[in-house]
């Protein structure tokens, strides 16, 4: 049984620049005003607070979407459900093998070959290997990328990228699926044929967080909707009263 | 515990995977790929014999398979170090993004170097065949100092992937004084030749044991015990050390990058 529990939860992102991160410290170097609600200063060091006092309880079947103006703490709460981030107080627990798709996922290494950059996903994924060959198949079947799966990826084009990444990610398995804005695949003729795969791809994870801004991709996916704003959580339930609520929030 | 160890055995089967796989798109991008750095190590150590001889006034063969196996090593060593300093920045985009475990990076970084290790092995057979080095079952102690470089390396890449990424200037701080230690260090002097006042130079100097580990056997001489002794000391005090930074310097690593 998979679940996110989410209690009280406090994250504060430490911003180690300039004078932070260096040893050794230049006097005044940086005298930014910092003192609201959303950051503030501790030790010099200029903490944001991206996500404030959150809980939140997800079992299976949960599909929900996150909704809030940039800044407002979604993506901060996807890498917080998948571990990358920790809390500065509160409680997480996580049950289940959490996949993320963000921006730089599943990072294409460009000297390798299409077959050499799904035997390094698949590794380092831990694909079942007797699924292996399936998979392979079912990703040439899908990218109609042919030939060029057997060059180097440094070759394809930003639309044949975008479709191997696509095909990589979307090959996954995991329980608990986090999903950061759209998911892209190249051009339009493409984007028909990926949504069957998406949907695919989503109905297998036993929990699902979409940050979106697309509310039809979040009427399609989602059951529920979490709406963000300055890092609190300020509405919790249908996906319709979701997109309401942001709307008169203006 | 046995799942734990299941997990382990196959978090460095995959960053070996992905080292093959670093080495093979080197390949792919010069013709050479990584024997560039083999072909560096065998000019560093033609010159520095030459130099070396020159000073400690004895003849360039007789000292070149002991400049050569310890640059060999050096390179090696001063890698991993040197490497180990960005390995975490260097995966900025799979750590701040993904969930794969920081095993993987490690260890990516310290095949990769144990690759090119094995690239320098040419070196020691081009040795062999013009007889500079001897060939006994003494040569196959070095099997073990070499393992225990290695071993090594993982706590070390670790530590100073945490450190370098939390504090950036460190990472030059290293490289400068990595650049002092191979003047300090027996590499391509013979420390048997120094002032006996100055001898504690050598002794106190963790990486000379590491060297001498695996040069020792290779020139058929049998490292002493407590060579081996001091290199264990050291592997148990740099995993705690690793230990403590990871507990430390876990949580905020992706703050970091």
């Amino acid at each position: 049984m998979a679940h996110v529990r989410l209690k009280n939860v406090n994250v504060s992102i430490p911003i180690y620049d300039s004078h932070a991160l260096r040893l050794v410290r230049l006097p005044s170097f940086s005298n930014a005003r910092v003192g609201s609600d959303s950051a503030s200063r501790t030790n010099g060091i200029i903490v944001i607070h991206a996500l404030k006092n959150l809980s939140l309880d997800l079992e299976e079947g949960d599909r929900v979407c996150l909704i809030g103006h940039n800044g407002a703490g979604k993506t901060t709460l996807l890498r917080l459900v998948a571990g990358i981030y920790p809390t500065s107080t509160g409680s997480v627990d996580v049950k289940g093998s959490a996949f993320t798709l963000l921006s730089g996922s599943i990072a294409l290494n460009a000297d390798a070959t299409g077959y050499e950059n799904i035997r390094l996903i698949a590794n380092l994924y831990n694909w079942p290997s007797d699924e292996y060959q399936d998979l392979v198949r079912d990703i040439e079947e899908f990218t109609e990328l042919g030939i060029y799966l057997s060059l180097p990826t440094r070759v394809y084009s930003a639309g044949m990228q975008a479709r191997l990444s696509f095909a990589l990610a979307t090959a996954q398995n995991p329980d608990i699926l986090l999903i950061d804005e759209g998911i892209g695949a190249g051009d339009a003729h493409f984007q028909e044929k990926a949504r069957e795969r998406v949907n695919q791809f989503v109905s297998r994870a036993r929990i699902l967080l979409l940050a979106s801004h697309s509310k039809d991709l979040c009427r399609l996916m989602c059951t529920k909707a979490l709406v963000l704003s300055k890092g609190e959580s300020v509405f919790f339930g249908g996906v319709e009263e979701g997109f309401a609520f942001y709307e008169q929030m203006g | 515990m046995a799942s734990a160890i299941r997990g382990g055995l196959n978090t460095l089967s995959n960053a070996l995977s992905w080292a093959w796989l670093d080495t093979v798109c080197q390949y792919r991008r010069s013709r050479i790929g990584p024997l560039w750095e083999t072909l560096n190590v065998l000019v560093m150590l033609l010159g520095l014999s030459v130099v070396s001889s020159a000073i400690f006034g004895s003849s360039v063969s007789d000292i070149i398979a002991y400049v050569g196996v310890g640059i060999i090593v050096w390179s090696a060593i001063s890698a991993l170090v040197i490497e180990g300093g960005g390995v975490f920045v260097r995966n900025a985009g799979y750590l701040s993004n993904s969930t794969l475990g920081l095993g993987l990076y490690v260890g990516r970084t310290v095949f990769k170097i144990m690759i090119t290790f094995g690239h320098h092995a040419i070196i020691y057979v081009l040795g062999l065949v013009f007889a500079l080095v001897p060939l006994g079952w003494t040569s196959l102690l070095a099997i073990p100092g070499i393992i225990l470089l290695f071993v090594n390396g993982f706590w070390v890449v670790m530590v100073l992937g945490f450190i370098c990424a939390r504090y950036r200037d460190v990472e030059l701080i290293v490289r400068n004084l990595m650049q002092l230690a191979f003047f300090v260090t027996p590499v391509f002097w013979n420390y048997r030749q120094i002032a006996s006042n100055r001898q504690f130079l050598v002794e106190y100097n963790v990486l000379f044991y590491f060297i001498e580990i695996i040069r020792n056997p290779l020139l058929g001489e049998v490292p002493p015990l407590t060579h081996y002794l001091t290199v264990l000391g050291v592997t148990v005090a740099g995993y705690g050390l690793a230990f403590l930074v990871y507990r430390r310097m876990r949580g905020q690593l992706a703050f970091c990058v």
